[in-house]
């Protein structure tokens, strides 16, 4: 409003002025009188309407900023598995630049096995971690010494989270809103010297400059002339096109020298700090510098130094013409002119400069771990968000977003995606195989990583949520978890037959399954029948078992989809996604507790201050020793059954559990399998639900494994429930051993269960007759090499 | 102590059933020949049968006897088990990785816990379980339940950080995840008769909070028979 009334002031006293002049020229006087009247009422009028403009667009909340989305943060302990080149992955990708000492924050020094860094503190949901200078040390793979710079032992040490994406509204503007006092003193002072050296004289325009490019322009005919200060700069920017015109000059002129009047340079130049445009990456607009120096450095902008300062403002000029990972050469030269400019103008001292112009670059790579899209888990990021914020809140209000994603992990299940292709090239119609796979901790129900395509990096139809496919064997635990959780029916050792039969459905259809091999396997162990997914077995035992039993095992488990008990569906006709699955088998390999796979961690707001928690929820569906007996069949599934390829990559006494599944005609390839701490669901097939090559064991158990390799699970636990029993038993009809002979196996029971004695190693001994029966040992163990080498 | 009583009950329930129980496995004339199935084994003992007999009826130690066909038929499956023989230790740490981990949490068969006290737990755990007591006295119940799930995650099978997650979760009026949370717990604290009666002590409370008085005797009960 007072602009107003300083703006239409001049008019009157004009007006004034005009009556006192001569009759004789007052025709053209009068004419000139009424035009410079009209011209200053439209100019009063405009400049009300600019104002307008002005306040209202630069009042208030200048921005929005998309909600930042950060991986786990790294937690470091004596004991905790890690590998060294693993956590300098981590820190590189942090933007820890590697020093002989690590005395600035956000450096490290590496010797031999001991890495010392210096943290840069962080805000995190349950309180603040502090910036801290600390010494680690790794063998074989683990943290084995964690210490103070004095050499003190520390407890527990978490890094800052990996910044792994934004949620962005449909034009994807980005940035991080910095404050002036977080900016380095020599940023905003080369911003000053190379765009505006006049800047804290000048009341937002510099006539010279605007004379100059009104010239150029006339006479270049439209070239672009620099040369504007950093006020037309911003006002540019923030409330006009790009439109180079007069008229666009003007409105420009004007509107800085409003902004001039209600705003302090400070304020202004905190403005120009955030909104200036430095880079394009893809579909996202890369604003300010804040997040010009997470994308080009991967460092906060506190931590630039000299060369980094001068290649940012030096790329203000032209972000894509200087943009130093496509124009290395240019913008090197650029950055090189910048730092003489500055020593030349004595911000920094020639020997700075010389040493400055003699680094590289130094911007992260395109691909690398800090500068990669993860566009699967940042969906599933967004869905489970979407339930409790408004799109809105999400896109505007700079939300921070911490999440269970493990960007290490992650990476070594895109390695393993490309190793897995590359072992499969040459078969039939393995371009068109698409892939997804769900990583999980099984004890925490966490996401962990997640590849929903072939191409990790296009996000496209996120199969890893999407794709709903038939789930084959992967079926079948819940078939033998509903029997092993009769004891009284049926143990591991049970006999089962594996032969052909037909049933009728209710709908009178007549059902025969039929085994891949399409043959009978006779009388076999219970477990047997998992382990090598042996389907005329299965679908008998499911059938005695009950439909309905065994689909109430399924929604224990966490089945959430109405399938009807066709039994078709006990070979896994039902259809899920590879999340689904992973939620199946996560039960399985938490000890029978259910949980929902969560992605997110919590919440904060833009000030940092705790908005919401998405808490560990448990809930116990099945008999701890049910599912030990479930999981010891799957177990043996890996050692001796379908899934026993993995151990030729695998060291053979990591105890894992896993199925393989494949659908009808080949059109599927799945494999769900877990270590203690790490759970994977992975699939194949092809997205028009045409017919593979592969089976569960030649396509999706090969990514399987080729993750697990690398991402190094630690071996399932092997202490049992209290309910469960480890009994010797026979190999050959499975009864207990009264004594220890060559050949005997161990297998779990509930108690309760166990077989009775046989004769495997001989005749049952009463302890009384300990003596007598040591004596004879000989004699067994020689009857047995006997009979074993006929 | 839920599971022992668990398998008591099997137990009773199988013992009182043996006699009507009838194998849900088809009945295979003992005296026909068996056909052994494919060779799938990779060692050499596979097809083998035992065709003496030798040995009296076998004793069942109240097992279900009518699943197993008697061992001196000579009947078994088409394929043998394979695996670890008898003479490997019954609890070997397997796992390269864990044997050669140098401080990896000591497995809890293996403590001989006989409190609830924290002075076995390794030190960032108990790091983070002191922060989250903190935290608790505070008030800030939100930032304990965090901090504990921070330990829960560098130690998962560690039942006394679940016991504290518990008690938090109960402090926030969560009492049905309260006692979820300490029934995980209970899962993995066998050998550690305190905890366990601290955990059915705890699951009392949560009980008693919704209202289930008879359920909170039961675990009463069950936390003086832990004792």
């Amino acid at each position: 409003m007072s602009q107003q009334q300083r703006t239409s002031r001049p008019s009157k006293g004009s007006k004034k002025s005009k009556k006192k002049s001569s009759p004789r020229s007052g025709r053209w006087l009068k004419l000139l009188f009424k035009l410079a009247v009209v011209a200053l009422l439209i100019l009063a009028v405009v400049m009300v309407y600019l104002d307008a403009i002005v306040q209202e667009r630069f009042s208030g909340k200048r921005w929005t900023v998309p909600a930042r989305v950060y991986a786990r943060p790294l937690e470091l302990y004596v004991g905790g598995k890690l590998a060294q080149e693993d956590f300098l992955i981590e820190l590189n990708a942090l933007g820890y630049q590697r020093e002989r000492s690590a005395e600035r924050v956000g450096t490290y020094s590496l010797n031999a096995n001991t890495i010392e860094f210096h943290s840069r503190g962080f805000q995190f949901y349950e309180g603040a971690e502090s910036a801290q200078r600390v010494r680690v040390s790794f063998t074989n793979g683990y943290i084995t010494k964690l210490t103070n710079v004095q050499g003190q032992p520390v407890a527990v040490v978490r890094i800052e989270p990996l910044l792994i994406g934004g949620l962005y509204p449909a034009h994807k503007e980005d940035r991080i809103l910095v404050r002036l006092d977080q900016v380095p003193e020599l940023l905003t002072q080369t911003l000053v010297v190379v765009e505006d050296r006049e800047f804290y004289q000048h009341w937002g325009v510099s006539p010279k400059s605007i004379a100059r490019a009104v010239w150029v322009n006339a006479s270049a005919g439209g070239l672009r002339q620099g040369g504007s200060t950093l006020t037309q700069q911003l006002v540019k920017n923030f409330f006009l096109t790009s439109e180079r015109s007069l008229k666009r000059k003007a409105t420009e002129a004007l509107m800085s020298l409003l902004l001039e009047m209600h705003y302090d340079k400070d304020e202004i130049l905190e403005a120009y700090l955030n909104e200036v445009f430095l880079g394009q990456d893809g579909e996202r607009a890369i604003h300010g510098f804040g997040l010009a120096s997470q994308y080009y450095f991967s460092q906060p902008l506190a931590e630039l130094q000299v060369h980094q300062v001068a290649l940012l403002v030096g790329m203000v000029k032209g972000p894509s013409f200087y943009n130093p990972r496509r124009q290395p050469e240019r913008a090197l030269e650029r950055r090189n002119l910048v730092i003489d400019l500055l020593a030349s103008q004595d911000v920094i001292s020639q020997q700075d400069a010389e040493q400055a112009k003699k680094k590289p670059l130094g911007v992260s790579k395109k691909g690398s771990l800090a500068n990669t899209t993860y566009p699967a888990f940042l969906d599933l990021v967004k869905r489970q968000l979407r339930e409790d914020y408004r799109d809105q809140d999400l896109t505007e209000e700079g939300l921070r977003i911490f999440t269970s994603m493990d960007p290490i992990l992650q990476r070594k299940a895109e390695d393993a995606l490309q190793r897995t292709f590359k072992g499969l090239a040459g078969r039939k119609g393995i371009e068109a195989i698409e892939t997804a796979m769900v990583v999980t901790h099984p004890e925490t129900g966490e996401v962990q990583a997640l590849l929903g395509s072939r191409q990790p990096r296009y996000a496209g139809f996120n199969r890893a949520l999407d794709a709903l496919r038939p789930i084959g064997s992967l079926v079948k635990p819940a078939i033998y978890l509903t029997a092993l959780q009769q004891p009284e029916k049926y143990t591991l050792t049970s006999y089962l037959q594996d032969e052909a039969f037909s049933v009728q459905d209710a709908k009178g259809r007549i059902w025969s399954p039929q085994n891949y091999d399409r043959k009978e396997h006779g009388t076999i162990f219970l477990y047997q029948g998992l382990a090598f997914s042996h389907n005329l077995s299965s679908a008998k035992l499911g059938l005695d078992l009950g439909l309905p039993k065994v689909l109430q095992t399924l929604k224990g488990l966490g089945l959430q989809r109405d399938w009807p008990a066709y039994p078709s569906m006990l070979l896994g006709a039902g259809s899920m996604t590879p999340f689904e699955t992973a939620h199946l088998y996560q039960t399985l390999a938490n000890g029978g507790f259910n949980s929902s796979l969560r992605a997110i961690r919590s919440v904060l707001n833009a000030e940092g201050e705790p908005l919401g928690r998405y808490p560990l929820q448990v809930e116990q569906r099945f008999d701890a020793g049910a599912i030990y007996l479930t999981q010891e069949a799957l177990r043996r599934t890996m050692t001796e059954g379908t899934g026993r390829s993995a151990y030729n990559k695998l060291p053979k006494n990591l105890r894992l559990a896993g199925k393989t599944g494949t659908s009808n005609d080949l059109r599927d390839s799945w494999f769900a399998g877990y270590g203690q701490d790490i759970l994977a669901v992975a699939w194949m097939g092809r997205d028009d639900n045409g017919q593979t090559s592969l089976t569960g064991a030649s396509g999706a158990l090969q990514l399987w494994t080729n993750f697990m390799q690398h991402a190094r699970p630690t071996s399932l636990t092997q202490v049992p429930p209290d309910n469960v029993v480890e009994v010797l038993i026979d190999p050959v009809q499975g009864f207990a051993v009264s004594q220890g002979c060559a050949g005997v196996v161990k297998m779990p029971y509930l108690k309760g269960s166990e077989p009775p004695l046989g004769n495997f190693c001989g005749e049952a001994v009463k302890p009384v007759e300990e003596k007598v029966q040591q004596e004879s040992e000989g004699g067994f163990k020689d009857w047995i090499k006997g009979w074993l080498s006929r | 102590m839920k599971n022992k009583s668990l398998a008591f009950l099997m137990a009773a329930t199988v013992l009182s059933g043996c006699g009507t129980l009838r194998p849900s496995i088809p009945v295979v004339d003992a005296g026909a020949p068996v056909t052994p199935g494919a060779m799938r084994d990779r060692d050499a003992r596979q097809g083998a049968v035992v065709t003496e007999s030798r040995n009296e009826a076998p004793v069942a130690y109240g097992a279900p006897e009518s699943q197993y066909v008697k061992p001196d038929t000579g009947y078994a499956p088409s394929a043998p088990i394979q695996g670890e023989e008898f003479d490997a230790p019954l609890h070997t740490p397997e796992s390269i990785y864990e044997s050669t981990a140098p401080s990896t949490p000591t497995p809890i068969a293996a403590e001989q816990q006989t409190s609830a006290v924290v002075a076995q737990i390794e030190p960032p755990v108990l790091a983070l379980l002191s922060t989250a007591q903190q935290q608790q006295n505070q008030g800030d119940l939100n930032g304990a339940a965090a901090s504990l799930e921070r330990a829960q995650r560098i130690a998962p099978r560690e039942p006394q950080v679940l016991y504290r997650l518990a008690e938090v979760r109960l402090a926030q009026g969560d009492a049905q995840q309260a006692e979820q949370i300490a029934q995980r717990g209970l899962s993995l604290s066998s050998g550690r008769p305190a905890l366990q009666a601290g955990l059915w002590d705890l699951i009392a409370e949560t009980r008693e909070k919704r209202g289930d008085a008879a359920g909170a005797a039961q675990a009463r009960q069950r936390a003086r028979i832990s004792l």
